[in-house]
């Protein structure tokens, strides 16, 4: 996933917003242990349930977008070869 | 005259027939004619209460013209909605053929909306799909001409199978009226089968992704409104509480995030995001509680404003800079403000921050299934709401406005698109403020506290960790890189696995008539090669001999002839 491109410079703005975003985190745990969440199911109110499901998710897709691009990733005139081919 | 009078009675007729003075009016008039119709016709479609209110008997066929449902009236003002914002977008385009075909779909679907019977809706279901697939056409290039074409395969496919399912319900005794039914008749599963080929249900989803994108600036944007979205609506009117669809809707949610993360083009993944949201809504239909359903119509209300706003935002992009590839674009928020602010808007909708249309509509759909008890579906919907932050919340702004600065010397868009975008943008943060003024609308009272506290903190949790998550991939380095490319979809069944298949099954057939050309051929040369060696001079029958031989032969049969005369 990782070996063909390297990591982007980061700009100041960038940076601001990256700590803005981090202090939010940090507030919405803080959060967790103040306000109760109703939970229909168990595991939905385990401690940061959806802080860790988020997170977790997020990434799952963006390796399995990753992943599927092996199975259905072509060239941009695919389409067009086929009609030449036929 | 009467006939017309009490033709134009029907919803949406006047914008269908309306649309017939379209091409022969000036610029201006135009734009106005066709918002004061649209008013018109809002005007009238709200005053419809729940019941029948136009039937007749055609052939022996009792037709149900105009019948409002409790989910109709929700669904014709943002079909209304949608429309109205198409005109304004568009007003800066000269095509009339965008201006007429686009008013008479919108008419055409507003008009489906109050069809009370399969034969009524069949006609309107197929006039969405001749009067749309010009949206596609009017692009002009051979692409889009094929995209078109298929386009219009699965579109009359499926009002084709609707007519059998029809014709097969009238035949059972069932009567044509569209109502509740069974999936697992055979009539049932073909009148699901199309309306799950316009849903875009999994594996026959191929055609939006195809043919959305291959449209006009302006044509994608008047395709994304209707055709699904009345679908829904036609589902949930007969198929509420179908389990099936519970599955169905959670296979739908969570197969387009994947492709949404490597699709390059920007429109088409905005395709697959709304083939995501329409998802959440077949969820909601196959639960079909009353908070289920409220959550599918809210759902669409909300859904075909911002995803308007999203292809709107992305429209106006294409329309500056010549494209909307993400490999290609990037940092435009400099030069186009106000459109990076208004997809944004669009953006955080979709994700269903707080305090935005999103949040407010899919809270009820997901509430729905967690009080049923569906951990699975439950836990496969909030996966997929952290997917939609992916490619519509995150992918969709960052690659347009920000990103790589692609250094584009353009101009903000122009004026009409940007209050087009503004009055989405306006009402995406009207719903989420005020949800009581669309809930209002819903056909069941909402029971539902969407801001109740751990239930926002929940969301906001959700949402601001998969940023980080964003964050983190993006810091390491990890997130993918956009490459322009084709993503093979479902569409490649009818685009390449069905031609060749065709050519492979008929490869036999062809050799084997080949071959017998082949020796027809033989046997042919062969019969003429003899004829053209008998009959040379020295031939059998051309020969100077063979004269006096077919003389003698003649004398012969005469003299035989004569003998028997007189021996007779």
């Amino acid at each position: 996933m990782s070996e063909h491109h390297e990591k982007p410079e980061i700009s100041p703005a960038a940076r601001r917003f990256i700590i803005a975003l981090c202090v939010l985190a940090a507030v919405l745990v803080a959060l967790e242990f103040i306000i109760h969440r109703h939970a229909y199911f168990t595991t939905e109110g385990q401690p940061l349930f959806f802080a860790v499901y988020g997170f977790i998710a997020f990434i799952v897709v963006v390796a399995g977008g990753v992943g599927l691009r092996k199975l259905v990733m072509r060239d941009i005139d695919y389409y067009d070869q086929g009609e030449r081919d036929e | 005259m009467s006939s017309l009078v009490t033709l134009l009675q029907i919803p949406g007729l006047l914008l269908v027939f309306g649309a017939a003075v379209v091409p022969f009016l000036p610029h201006k008039l135009r734009q106005a004619y066709m918002l004061a119709i649209i008013a018109l016709s809002a005007y009238w479609c709200w005053g419809i209460d729940v019941g029948t209110h136009l039937s007749t008997n055609l052939a022996g066929l009792d037709l149900t013209l105009v019948r409002a449902e409790a989910i109709t009236r929700p669904f014709a003002l943002v079909f209304h909605i949608a429309a109205a914002l198409n005109v304004i977008y568009a007003m800066h385009e000269k095509s009339r053929l965008t201006a007429t075909s686009g008013l008479a779909y919108a008419g055409a679907a507003i008009a489906a909306l109050f069809a009370g019977d399969f034969i009524t809706l069949f006609i309107y279901w197929e006039l969405t799909a001749f009067t749309s697939v010009f949206l596609i056409l009017v692009s002009g290039t051979p692409r889009s001409f094929a995209a078109a074409m298929r386009y219009l395969l699965m579109q009359v496919s499926s009002g084709v199978i609707l007519l059998a399912g029809a014709v097969l319900l009238w035949h059972g005794g069932q009567g044509l009226s569209i109502q509740a039914m069974q999936a697992n008749t055979l009539a049932g599963g073909l009148v699901l089968l199309a309306f799950g080929i316009k849903a875009a249900f999994p594996f026959l989803n191929g055609w939006l992704q195809d043919a959305y994108p291959e449209a006009s600036v302006t044509g994608t944007v008047m395709l994304s409104a209707f055709t699904t979205k009345l679908a829904i609506y036609m589902l949930a009117l007969c198929f509420a509480g179908t389990e099936i669809l519970i599955y169905i809707g959670a296979v739908m949610t969570l197969f387009p995030v994947f492709f949404a993360v490597i699709e390059n083009d920007l429109r088409r993944v905005l395709a697959f995001s709304l083939n995501n949201q329409l998802g959440f809504m077949v969820v909601g239909v196959g639960i079909g509680t009353e908070l289920a359903l409220n959550g599918t119509v809210a759902h669409a209300f909300a859904h075909i404003i911002y995803k308007a706003l999203l292809f709107m935002s992305m429209g106006a992009v294409l329309y500056r800079t010549g494209t909307a590839k993400a490999s290609e674009l990037g940092g435009l928020w400099k030069k186009m403000p106000l459109t990076m602010i208004f997809c944004i808007i669009g953006a955080v909708s979709i994700s269903s921050f707080p305090l935005f249309s999103g949040f407010v509509t899919k809270s009820l759909t997901i509430g729905s299934v967690a009080k049923d008890g569906y951990f699975v579906i439950w836990m496969i919907l909030i996966f997929a709401s952290a997917g939609v932050l992916e490619h519509s919340g995150i992918k969709i702004p960052y690659f347009a406005f920000f990103g790589h600065d692609r250094k584009f010397e353009v101009k903000e868009a122009p004026l009409n698109m940007l209050i087009a975008m503004g009055i989405a943008a306006g009402l995406c943060i009207v719903i989420g403020v005020a949800p009581h003024l669309l809930y209002g609308l819903l056909p069941y009272d909402v029971k539902y506290d969407v801001w109740e506290a751990g239930h926002v903190l929940g969301e906001m949790q959700l949402l601001i960790f998969a940023i980080l998550a964003f964050v983190f991939l993006m810091v390491r380095g990890w997130y993918p890189p956009e490459i322009d490319s084709t993503v093979l979809n479902t569409d490649w069944f009818l685009r390449r696995a069905l031609p060749r298949t065709v050519n492979a099954l008929s490869r036999p057939f062809l050799a084997a008539w080949a071959s017998a050309v082949a020796q027809s051929k033989t046997a042919i040369l062969a019969v003429l090669h003899t004829g053209e060696e008998t009959s040379r001079k020295s031939g059998l029958v051309s020969g100077v001999a063979s004269t006096g031989a077919a003389a003698a032969i003649f004398l012969a049969i005469f003299a035989l002839l004569l003998l028997l005369r007189f021996v007779a």
